[in-house]
């Protein structure tokens, strides 16, 4: 049996999620906690196969208990489960130790699968989330002076770009006007001294925002 | 006068200074002829002295000759009487030759001569003394010398030849010798001298040169070796011929020496050297002459030589005296006729100054003679008066006076003047030819003559009706302005109790202040509020009479409001009894109403301490009020997100739940579960949405940048138009101050969509050192600031309100077509203690 911790100050949410859990067969919640010591606390005491934490907790929010138990169980696959669907909320999660990231709203038909895919080693993520973070990872750890003076916008549209996706798909992708993506490239180009999207491209693939 | 007065007198000196100047050369000519004539006089003395010489010379020469030359004239006689001689002519035996040649040996003996024989009647030499010599005459046949045949002749003969045998020249002396009884000669017996011995003993002299020349010009003696045996004048060739043929002078050739003569007294030489001569003929020796030279130049020489030595520097003394004295005179005539031309022109221009001055001095000049008649007047005085000169010239001065001004110029004015030589000041009042009358001042003063009787007047009236007419009207004028200052000092005396009373009764502090900072004036509120008497500020600074804050604050305004030359808004901090108050206060700088110049400063200070609390209550309020709202908005997204959210998600677990549990055996309460499953997530969805709206809770999460990342993604999407956010690394940021900023941000791209048009947004939020520096920028039509809608105006303070809450302060810019720009600057270091 998969033993798994369940981290939320919700207990109707909390019962919720133990019905998905324990409904699964070979999954049983050996703990619960309210709260973010409560948590800590329990992971110690019971040692789980896996967490289940919620971000937006009292005392302690989810993000620290994360930053301080990851340090403590490297090998403790973290899932967070949060009410928030932004991805900033995604990327502090992931920077701080998390394997996997899943909003309660869509636990019902992913929280075991994130369970089993977390258990097995490999993160899950939703959505765009991937791209969020590859963003986030890239711009962290590369020629800062040059991503730096780029937003977050404009580096999604730089990767698209060159991955050769069109205007009108980027446009649609970010639910943004083709116009609004018209500005953006040619911004880039400005600001990147470059002369068309094949140049994007080679930019991109030097400065590791797509691979090759 | 002369059209040209000193071209005039140029000329006339011109020509004195040519007289001078051919006078002085004269006087130096004189000087120098009299040398010249000297020289001359004294020259032809001593040609005619050596002229005399030459011809006492020459006869010295000439006698002493003769004597020499007819030493022998008599022992030839002698000679030839010696019967030895006769004998042996006779019968030509060994022995009667051999007493022959001793007769002729003991003669050349005893004679000192050069040799005596004896000739047979053919010529031939029988006997002689020289018989022994390698020369000897014996043998000899001299038949064609004259002293043979004309002895033969029985003559007593003397020639002079150049001897054929002994080749020396000789003087012979031969005599006839007779046989018993002395019929005609049988032989002739001859004696000869040598020349050279007699040269010897004449003793020519050497600076001269002397000359014995035959007819023909051959030169026989000499003082010139050199010349001997040539010819002293140019001859024909018949007479050399003739000479060759006398065998007299040797074998010739006989060239012509080059003498010339000139005149009867002189002759030139080759050279063109001219000569003195003198000639004598020789007794005996007709056609001989003695020919005496003497060299001109040497003569000159003789006499030039010791004269110049001597007159020379004489002579050249005087005449650089002469000239010397000459220049001297010359440039002392020069300057005194220099000085005089000038003295005449300065007489004749101060005449015509003078002339000038009478005519053009703009005051009225006159003449009048004893009797009273005019005898001049200036131009002036016609002029001013109307008439012409020649109508009033000659006429009597007081013609031109009214009848009053006639009268006391009779009795009294002009016999006065008469009397005293001067007068002064005497006011008449004179007659212009159209009938106008003038005011005039008049002074005189006499022209005397030599012996000092006064003969004329020269009088200067002044034209005084003019300065009457001026001074009546600067007395009019002068009224005017008492009456005029005594209402302007009425005035000025109700204006500045007017302002008085504004002074003392307004609530405000007024004060003056010089240029320096002394006080020239307070007002009786200031008094009061710095307990100080009034008249005791003057002069004094903020520094004398205030305490030091507030006198400081007082001396940097005004200052201020000094240097920038207008009017100055300040809050002013003044302590009293009951705390702080607040004043703001006017400052102006006072100008100076003709120099334009700054002289002071004035301020005017209100209390605004009531207002100035109220205001900060008032900010204070709406301060909470603006946190309260935020606090409240913040609880009810959280309850909304978290609480409500929370029992959504979990519904819609159970309602998945349920799906799931009856897909198999009810579908159609399987199909409203899944209704009820998407329900509530369009429901969650509108609860995170208001919640966001309300007050996103990234904000609070995870900061200013990602909750204006997220807000720009979600204008981009909502507005369609490219909202570009940048920054660089932040701080964490108080949440107040996130907060303004978050807010300020939201308003100012609400009005980007609503007002702008625009097609692009920017978003800036970077750390200037530790100010916050939020830019919100758009490419839209923009607007003019100073004209804006009641709405937009109370959006713009709205922001600037939170800006100032969190003590920052927010720029607008913007013009039409150009865009606008929200700048947004919060200082952090105040309020880095609270960090979120």
């Amino acid at each position: 049996m998969i033993k798994v911790l369940l981290a939320d100050d919700h207990g109707i949410v909390r019962a919720g999620l133990r019905r998905l859990v324990e409904e699964s067969g070979d999954m049983a919640v050996v703990a619960e906690a309210a709260d973010g010591d409560e948590a800590i606390r329990k992971i110690r005491a019971n040692r789980p196969d896996v967490a289940v934490i919620d971000l937006s907790m009292p005392r302690i929010d989810g993000l620290e208990v994360i930053r301080r138990i990851h340090p403590e169980f490297p090998h403790l696959p973290i899932l967070v489960l949060t009410m928030h669907a932004e991805n900033q909320y995604l990327v502090r999660a992931i920077e701080a130790g998390a394997m996997g990231y899943i909003t309660k709203q869509s636990a019902p038909e992913q929280l075991v699968r994130a369970i089993r895919k977390v258990l097995g080693g490999s993160r899950y993520l939703t959505g765009d989330a991937a791209e969020s973070l590859a963003l986030r990872v890239s711009k962290g750890g590369l020629d800062r002076s040059v991503l730096d003076e780029l937003s977050t916008r404009e580096l999604q549209v730089l990767r698209r770009l060159a991955l050769g996706h069109t205007n009108r798909e980027i446009a649609s992708a970010y639910n943004i006007s083709i116009k609004t993506v018209d500005t953006y490239r040619f911004r880039l180009l400005k600001k990147l001294n470059l002369r068309n999207n094949a140049e994007l491209s080679r930019f991109a693939i030097q400065n590791g925002l797509i691979q090759a | 006068m002369s059209a040209n007065p000193i071209s005039s007198v140029s000329d006339s000196q011109m020509s004195l200074r040519h007289i001078l100047l051919v006078l002085s050369l004269l006087a130096f000519l004189s000087a120098t002829a009299g040398g010249v004539l000297y020289y001359a006089s004294l020259r032809q003395a001593a040609f005619h002295e050596a002229r005399q010489q030459t011809a006492a010379k020459t006869e010295l020469v000439h006698k002493r000759l003769n004597s020499l030359l007819s030493e022998h004239r008599k022992n030839a006689v002698t000679l030839a009487g010696m019967p030895a001689l006769q004998q042996a002519l006779l019968d030509k035996t060994p022995g009667s030759l051999e007493r022959a040649n001793a007769v002729l040996d003991h003669f050349v003996t005893t004679l000192k001569a050069d040799v005596c024989y004896l000739m047979d009647p053919q010529g031939e030499t029988i006997a002689s003394s020289n018989r022994e010599d390698e020369d000897s005459f014996v043998g000899q046949n001299f038949a064609f010398r004259p002293y043979f045949f004309n002895g033969l002749d029985g003559s007593n003969w003397a020639y002079l030849a150049l001897g054929v045998t002994s080749l020396k020249r000789g003087v012979y002396h031969s005599s006839p010798v007779y046989a018993d009884p002395p019929v005609r000669p049988i032989g002739v017996a001859v004696i000869k001298a040598s020349i050279d011995e007699i040269e010897k003993e004449l003793a020519l002299p050497t600076e001269d040169i002397v000359l014995v020349t035959n007819e023909q010009g051959a030169v026989f003696i000499s003082s010139q070796p050199q010349w001997l045996f040539q010819l002293a004048w140019e001859v024909g060739p018949d007479q050399i011929g003739q000479i060759a043929r006398e065998r007299q002078f040797g074998q010739g050739p006989w060239q012509w020496i080059g003498l010339q003569k000139i005149d009867a007294d002189h002759v030139t030489d080759r050279n063109g050297e001219r000569y003195l001569a003198h000639r004598a003929g020789i007794d005996r020796f007709p056609g001989w002459e003695i020919v005496y030279l003497r060299s001109t130049r040497l003569i000159a020489q003789s006499i030039s030589g010791p004269l110049l030595r001597i007159v020379g520097p004489v002579a050249m003394l005087v005449s650089i005296l002469v000239g010397v004295s000459v220049l001297l005179l010359y440039r002392k005539a020069s300057r005194e006729i220099y000085r005089r031309r000038n003295a005449e022109q300065a007489l004749r221009q101060s005449e015509k100054r003078y002339r000038s001055l009478y005519h053009h001095t703009p005051a009225m000049l006159h003449s009048i003679d004893r009797g009273g008649y005019l005898l001049s007047v200036s131009d002036f005085w016609l002029e001013t008066l109307g008439y012409r000169s020649d109508e009033v010239l000659g006429r009597p001065l007081t013609d031109f006076f009214t009848p009053e001004s006639r009268k006391y110029a009779l009795s009294e004015g002009i016999p006065r003047f008469f009397k005293q030589g001067s007068i002064k000041g005497v006011p008449y009042r004179m007659v212009k030819k159209n009938g106008e009358t003038i005011d005039v001042m008049l002074s005189a003063i006499a022209d005397r003559d030599a012996e000092g009787r006064i003969q004329r007047s020269l009088a200067v009236s002044v034209d005084m009706t003019e300065r009457y007419r001026a001074e009546e009207a600067l007395r009019v004028a002068k009224e005017a302005l008492d009456r005029y200052s005594k209402e302007l000092e009425r005035q000025v005396r109700e204006r500045t109790s007017e302002i008085t009373a504004i002074l003392k009764y307004t609530p405000a502090v007024v004060y003056m202040k010089d240029g320096r900072g002394r006080y020239l004036m307070v007002n009786s509120r200031f008094e009061k509020l710095f307990s100080i008497d009034g008249d005791a500020v003057h002069g004094k600074t903020d520094g004398d009479l205030l305490p030091a804050e507030v006198a400081e604050q007082f001396r940097a305004h005004d200052e201020r409001a000094l240097a920038k030359g207008i009017s100055l808004q300040v809050e002013e901090q003044i302590h009293q009894k009951d705390g702080m108050h607040t004043y703001l206060s006017v400052k102006f700088p006072l100008y100076n109403e003709t120099t334009g110049g700054i002289m002071g400063v004035c301020g005017i200070a209100t209390d605004i301490t009531a207002l100035k609390n109220a205001q900060e209550q008032l900010r204070r309020l709406s301060g909470s009020i603006m946190a309260n709202q935020e606090q409240e908005r913040t609880t009810i997204a959280r309850e909304l997100h978290d609480e409500l959210g929370q029992l959504l998600t979990a519904l819609r677990m159970d309602a998945v739940w349920l799906q799931e549990r009856l897909r198999d055996k009810d579908v159609k309460g399987a199909e409203r579960a899944a209704a009820i499953c998407t329900l509530v997530d369009t429901t969650i969805e509108e609860v995170r949405a208001m919640a966001v709206r309300l007050r996103p809770g990234v904000l609070d999460d995870l900061g200013l940048v990602e909750a204006l990342e997220l807000f720009t993604n979600e204008f981009e999407r909502r507005v369609q138009i490219a909202c570009i956010f940048t920054h660089n690394v932040m701080p964490a940021v108080d949440n107040a101050i996130a907060t303004a900023a978050y807010r300020i941000a939201q308003e100012a791209l609400t009005n980007v969509a609503r007002h702008a048009g625009a097609s692009r947004a920017e978003v800036r939020l970077q750390m200037e050192q530790d100010t916050l520096v939020l830019n919100v920028w758009d490419d839209g039509r923009g607007f003019n600031p100073d004209a804006l809608s009641q709405v937009r105006m109370l959006g713009l303070a709205g922001m600037r309100e939170r800006a100032a809450l969190v003590g920052g302060t927010l720029l607008v810019k913007s013009a039409p077509d150009q865009g606008t720009l929200v700048a947004l600057r919060v200082p952090l270091a105040l309020s880095m203690g609270n960090a979120a």
